[in-house]
């Protein structure tokens, strides 16, 4: 559904002076810079998937969505989306695709929700009747019912993104862009577009392209993650695998009863633990292992926290 | 509160520059005393009308360019804009007076607005050379006294019309009968003179001349020495009038503000 | 047909927008009149001095202002509202929306926000075109190709508002923009002829004022050359295509630049 080869992003932005005689200087000479926002990335989606786009700020995220869904023009590389060059802007190709951004809205600001779905399903020109069924499908699973007739600048931000997803999926299109969704939502709001998305990617088989900070979005929701830092790739793949490769591996901590030795084979002690850091498949062997030799008091297995993961892939330099 | 001046007089200036392009376009929207300047060049060209031949048209509205540039604010928009989106609250806030900031921002515009005005007023002076005078020393002193005090009143006006935002969302909606009304009464679009009696007799008693007229005429050399202190006068009158006002509304508006809610 | 739909879904809901805001119908009313009266005054006190001005006379010159009175409504109703709406979404990062519709981007923003109250100002001014057309006997044939020169004019207003919005992309603070074109109208209100060189050379071919005004007036005075009022319209079209230009151009830009 989605093919991205060597896609590249460059910009140029104007430096500005400092002071007061940089202000002035800089109305005759205007020095710019080059920023990278994407670097030679490539990857590919089958229709269907659930992916998400994990990266620090800046890491060129939004802008590869936005190369996606056809907004930005990309300093070189290619793309294919839904069989389409998102560039041309084809009318049909716009049919196929949404997007979605957090803190940002399509709907009509003075007028009821349902104004804006009306908007939509013109604009869209779509079959009536099959339009209204979407609508209701998607009021019922959203639980719009009591926001619809409500002045969208009435409605809290969280009602607001609800509403927002429904007016970009009456087209029903076989593509979803999201761009932090769930940016300022309070926790329920939260989990409620999570569910909404997964549940929607179930019934519609439309695949979705996610950006987000919160790991409990890409947990919930992404079985894929592409990672992406300055602008680079840095990982495509599963997201358990990703701890598995990055996080060093599983952290088994184990209290004894009387005191804990040095060293216990596989394990150190760490503040008056036995701590040892193993990948996935050693875990099992090396409980039993303590089982054996100590009298346990105590016993967890920790994945590393994703933000620490995370953090170790960031700061890779390629 | 005043110790900060100077630093918003350069951020002023940097935002000014910064936004140049914006500054071209402001400048280029106060053509209207071009427009006059021709027509009424026109209506000379048969013969000069009293003491207004082509020469005399052509330095009284290109000093009121030169003026209508000077006593220009935009604040009225401004006031418009922050007390709709409700961004005026933190300024509130700050111990920095909302409307001090407006001055500085409005006076450190102004070089900028100089030099993208030098053109066009080089551009009058090839056209009708014959513009050119020599005025008395105290006409110069004595317009750009009364220039200052137009721009007083016009700033505070535009304060006054600011503040109505506060109470009504028709402010701008009112601004634009001011506007209108003044266009007509402050020699914006024809010299008060040239104008028939029954409406100059009006003009002279409304504030709009002190606003533009007053300090155009001094500098020209079109008031003798008896009346050019009358003039003056009443601009301080209505200088005080309006800043007053302006600061009435203001502190009501402002009551009003933080009684609402932000 | 789809595209009426969309046209026809975009005007509801901008009209909707509008009527949530409640303007009395006679505020606006009265203010049309009292904008009308000040537009007109500085004529009066013109013609008060000279009688006649480069063979015009006070009630010939008057449709001029008539027409120009016209050209404000339909700017203040139909185009300054867009204009506004659509630097409202670029400086909120917004018109992405705009962009992902499967319909024609400059279509959309020329209709997406208007104000029809403001349409008041155009009965005022075809009020006083009446008079005016009254004044110099004008029949059937001289209105109605004043009617169509009115708008072909029109139709260049639109396209100068486009190259305007175009550069809404460039500048980030453009509110000034709408205040521009106002301003370039503003030479309209006086008779073409009685400007000069190289002023009446760039009012006539580069910014094109005189078309909007004049040239209506002339037809109602039955003194326009078929082959102008032709060339008018020839240069409207162009126009429009200049606009076309500008506004992809500008989108293009748009689409390599922002992020």
């Amino acid at each position: 559904m989605i093919q991205v080869t060597a896609l590249n992003k460059v910009y140029t932005v104007p430096k500005r002076g400092e002071g007061l005689w940089g202000s002035l200087r800089s109305i005759f000479s205007r020095e710019v810079e080059e920023v990278r926002a994407v670097a030679d990335l490539s990857f590919s989606i089958e229709a269907g998937e659930r992916v998400g786009f994990l990266g620090p700020n800046g890491a060129g995220k939004t802008t590869t969505l936005k190369m996606l869904a056809g907004l930005l023009v990309p300093s070189s590389g290619e793309r294919v989306v839904a069989g389409f060059d998102p560039s041309k802007r084809d009318p049909a190709f716009l049919r196929r695709i949404t997007l979605v951004m957090g803190q940002k809205q399509q709907l009509l600001w003075d007028l009821p929700p349902i104004e804006t779905f009306a908007l939509n399903r013109a604009l869209f020109g779509l079959e009536e009747a099959q339009a209204k069924r979407t609508q209701d499908e998607l009021i019922q699973l959203l639980e719009l019912e009591p926001l619809l007739n409500r002045p969208v600048r009435n409605l809290s931000l969280g009602e607001r993104m609800k509403c927002e997803l429904a007016a970009a999926l009456l087209h029903r299109p076989d593509v979803l862009f999201l761009d932090e969704p769930t940016i300022g939502l309070d926790v329920r709001a939260q989990v409620a577009v999570r569910r909404f998305i997964a549940e929607w990617n179930e019934r519609s088989g439309a695949t979705v392209l996610l950006t987000s900070h919160y790991m409990a979005d890409i947990a919930a929701l992404c079985p894929r993650v592409i990672v992406i830092a300055g602008g680079a790739l840095r990982y495509d793949g599963p997201l358990k695998d990703l701890a598995e490769r990055y996080g060093g591996g599983r952290k088994v901590v184990v209290r004894t009863r009387e005191e804990a030795p040095e060293t216990l084979g596989p394990f150190v002690r760490e503040d008056g633990a036995l701590v040892a850091r193993l990948p996935s498949a050693e875990v099992a062997a090396a409980v039993d292992f303590a089982l054996r030799q100590v009298a346990v008091a105590d016993l967890s297995i920790e994945e590393p926290p994703l933000e620490d993961v995370l953090s170790k892939l960031f700061a890779e330099r390629t | 509160m005043f110790r900060a001046f100077p630093t918003l007089l350069r951020i002023g200036l940097a935002e000014a520059v910064a936004y140049r392009a914006e500054l071209v376009i402001w400048v280029l929207t106060a053509t209207a005393p071009l427009i006059s300047m021709f027509i009424w060049d026109r209506v000379a060209e048969e013969g000069p009308l009293g003491g207004w031949g082509q020469g005399e048209m052509a330095r009284y509205f290109l000093l009121a360019l030169i003026v209508r540039h000077i006593t220009s604010a935009w604040v009225v928009w401004e006031l418009n804009e922050n007390i709709r989106t409700g961004s005026l609250s933190p300024m509130l806030l700050r111990p920095m007076h909302p409307l001090v900031f407006f001055v500085a921002q409005n006076l450190s515009a102004m070089p900028l607005r100089a030099v993208i005005l030098a053109p066009l007023i080089v551009g009058v002076l090839w056209w009708r050379p014959e513009l050119l005078w020599t005025p008395e020393p105290w006409t110069i002193a004595l317009g750009l006294v009364s220039a200052v005090f137009a721009w007083a009143i016009a700033f505070a006006a535009q304060v006054i019309f600011g503040s109505l935002a506060f109470f009504s969302q028709q402010s701008l909606g009112l601004f634009n009968v001011y506007f209108g009304l003044w266009s007509l009464g402050s020699g914006y679009l024809f010299p008060l003179e040239l104008a028939p009696d029954w409406l100059r007799q009006v003009l002279l008693w409304l504030p709009f001349r002190a606003t533009l007229a007053t300090p155009v005429e001094l500098l020209a050399g079109l008031v003798a020495w008896e009346d050019a202190l009358g003039l003056v006068a009443a601009q301080v009158v209505w200088a005080v009038v309006f800043v007053g006002l302006a600061a009435m509304t203001w502190n009501l508006g402002v009551k009003r503000h933080e009684a609402v809610g932000a | 047909m789809s595209l009426g739909v969309s046209i026809a879904a975009l005007m509801r809901a901008s009209l909707l927008t509008t009527m949530r805001y409640r303007a009395s119908f006679i505020g606006e009313a009265v203010m049309a009149v009292a904008w009308a009266a000040w537009t007109t005054a500085p004529l009066f006190v013109v013609f008060d001095q000279a009688p006649t001005l480069a063979g015009w006379t006070a009630d010939e010159a008057l449709a001029v202002v008539g027409f120009f009175i016209i050209a404000q409504g339909v700017l203040e109703a139909l185009v300054d509202p867009n204009l506004r709406a659509v630097v409202e979404h670029v400086r909120q990062g917004t018109f992405d929306f705009v962009l992902l519709k499967p319909l024609d981007a400059q279509l959309y923003v020329s209709l997406h926000r208007t104000e029809p109250l403001k349409l008041v100002h155009c009965l005022v001014g075809i009020g006083v075109v009446g008079y005016a057309a009254d004044a110099v006997n004008a029949g059937p044939v001289e209105l109605l190709s004043a009617t169509l020169l009115m708008l072909a004019g029109l139709t260049l207003l639109h396209s100068l508002w486009t190259v305007v919005v175009s550069s809404a992309f460039f500048f980030v603070k453009v509110d000034n923009l709408s205040w521009l074109i106002r301003a370039g109208l503003d030479a309209g209100r006086w008779p073409v002829s009685l400007y000069r060189g190289f002023v009446r050379f760039v009012l006539t071919f580069v910014l094109p004022i005189g078309l909007v005004t004049t040239y209506p007036a002339l037809a109602l005075r039955g003194e326009l050359k078929p082959s102008t009022g032709l060339g008018a319209m020839v240069i409207a079209v162009l126009f429009a295509g200049v606009a076309r230009i500008a506004w992809t151009q500008s989108l293009r830009r748009y689409s390599s630049a922002s992020s």
